[in-house]
């Protein structure tokens, strides 16, 4: 064997093992995360967790009303942000494809995709916080919502822009006006990338901790009212986690447990909706 | 308004003058069409007259122009911003192109069945009602009259009858193609457009398709663009022949493929090139 082929052997064993010591290591980082968090939080993932209340120091609770928190302002977010971004991504794709403001929209939610979420934290408590004069609910879905905008433009328009021109030829040629086409061939087409960005979307806001702390806030008793400050999981994560508490620490692993779950089925879901438009 | 001979080259309007187009009238008469996508020319003043309830037939190697005359004549191009035509489509008369012509009334009247089926992703019935519901309003029973009517014309209702709200994507390729003309004869149009529509059908499915089209130019006046030139043979009453953008050869199919007088027809129908 001549020098060359060696030299061009020993790089390629270079390349391919500093590729995977890469690839090892960042799976190693996340096996470590979630063994971590199943070992800690399993222990405390009892009935009592989704009957009871965050409990005082010392004694035992749950956290019902954190969990209730958490669905009800995600929800809402979902319900504000969801029908806005995707007729902004309908508006992307379909009617303004090729204008200036189409572009210039583009950029501007490519940023917002990117903007620290303390700061969209921030500005809601200006606006919603300060104005009012207290925490709420409601400030908590708004900033939620300002973060799940951007991916659900995104995807809604990437996911439109997926179906072929010949279905919006198709229908076109029936004369159809351009609203009847987008609600009912367009969007049946992109279904399951409409529901995909909005599934990723949730994943992405259920774990938003500065936002509401600068919004909703938090509270230690059950508040179903959304114009009170609310429990959240993320806030209560990072009080407990760092308080001095064994029991408070406890909570704080099996609400991270359950979040990492939670994000988890989400990201599965995805995957198998994917994978259905794939095999179709 | 029929002579549309005069703007056409010297040696075919002698042809075209000496055997006019058709005894029927004309019910489309395309003239000094140009069309763009963006700077290319791919129409170049374009004159040509599709008689009433007849088949024509447009042929002509790839590129020549011959879907594009199709796209321009229920104006689907203005689905892309760089697309343009210039010149006058007239239908019964009127101008299509014109700015003010609605298109809702145009496509009403001009359907269009494309190249590879693109059913709707919803039940049978829907396919074929959908577009009837937005024009006409009408009680269920009349729907489901008119649905099994055009269903009936696009001969697929004896294999889907038993089942008309199973998805329209549940059906072969062929089906799916006649479903299609199915969704646009529904409307009842004056004319159909099929743009290659067998190209993606197997031999047998392209078959029914020929057949039905010839029936179908009993009530509708059909323009249908093809690749095969023996398709054009067996479907057509006229054939058009573009090559490069122009209108070569227009004239009755059985002198256009027995004796074509251009040569560059000659060579397309002999297969020297295309």
């Amino acid at each position: 064997m001549n020098a060359v082929v060696l030299r061009r052997r020993a790089i390629d064993l270079i390349a391919l093992v500093l590729a995977t010591a890469a690839t090892l290591f960042g799976l190693v980082c996340l096996v470590w995360i979630l063994f971590t968090t199943v070992w800690e939080g399993a222990a405390a993932v009892t009935p009592a967790l989704f009957t009871q209340m965050t409990p005082p120091p010392g004694s035992d609770g749950g956290l019902l009303n954190a969990l209730y928190g958490s669905a009800v302002m995600i929800a809402l977010a979902v319900a504000m942000g969801t029908p806005i971004g995707i007729a902004a991504g309908t508006y992307l794709a379909e009617h303004g494809r090729h204008t200036k403001l189409a572009a210039t929209v583009r950029f501007i939610n490519d940023i917002l995709l990117s903007a620290p979420s303390i700061v969209v934290g921030l500005f809601v408590y200006e606006i919603a916080v300060r104005t009012v004069g207290h925490f709420s609910g409601y400030a908590g879905a708004i900033a939620l919502a300002i973060i799940l905008l951007p991916i659900v433009v995104r995807t809604s328009e990437e996911s439109l822009r997926l179906v072929p021109n010949q279905m919006r030829e198709a229908a076109f040629a029936l004369g159809l006006p351009r609203w009847k086409l987008t609600v009912q061939i367009i969007y049946k087409g992109a279904m399951t990338g409409l529901v995909t960005g909005t599934l990723l979307a949730i994943a992405r806001i259920s774990g938003e901790t500065a936002p509401l702390l600068f919004t909703a806030l938090n509270n230690q008793f059950w508040n179903a009212d959304l114009g009170r400050p609310m429990a959240n999981i993320p806030v209560i994560l990072y009080q407990y986690a760092m308080s001095p508490y064994d029991n408070w620490v406890q909570l704080a692993w099996a609400g991270a447990l359950i979040l990492t779950l939670f994000v988890l089925a989400l990201n599965l879901g995805v995957r198998l909706l994917a994978k259905k438009v794939l095999s179709r | 308004m029929n002579d549309v001979s005069a703007s056409l080259p010297i040696v075919d309007r002698a042809a075209v003058v000496a055997e006019p187009p058709s005894e029927r009238p004309i019910k489309i008469a395309v003239r000094n069409l140009d069309f763009h996508y963006g700077k290319v020319h791919a129409l170049k003043s374009v004159n040509l007259p599709i008689a009433e309830r007849q088949v024509t037939a447009i042929i002509g190697p790839s590129g020549c122009g011959k879907s594009t005359l199709l796209r321009a004549l229920n104006r689907i191009y203005e689905l892309y911003p760089d697309q343009h035509a210039t010149g006058e489509i007239a239908v019964d008369g009127e101008n299509i192109l014109a700015k003010g012509y609605s298109l809702s009334r145009l496509r009403r009247r001009v359907g269009m069945v494309f190249q590879k089926p693109t059913p709707f992703a919803t039940s049978i019935r829907n396919n074929v009602g959908f577009a009837l519901k937005f024009y006409e309003k009408l009680g269920r029973a009349d729907m489901d009259e008119r649905i099994e009517s055009a269903l009936r014309q696009a001969a697929l209702w004896d294999e889907v009858k038993d089942r008309l709200n199973a998805s329209a994507l549940s059906l072969s390729g062929g089906q799916q193609q006649r479903l299609c003309i199915a969704r646009t004869i529904a409307i009842r149009p004056e004319i159909i457009l099929l743009d290659e529509p067998t190209s993606a059908l197997d031999p047998i499915a392209t078959a029914k398709i020929e057949e039905l089209v010839h029936e179908l130019s009993q009530s509708f006046t059909i323009v249908i663009v093809t690749h095969n030139m023996q398709q054009a043979g067996r479907v057509s009453e006229q054939t058009a022949f573009f090559h490069l953008g122009e209108l070569i050869e227009f004239g009755p199919t059985s002198r256009i493929f027995t004796n074509p007088i251009e040569n560059r027809t000659k060579d397309y129908i002999t297969g020297r090139y295309g």
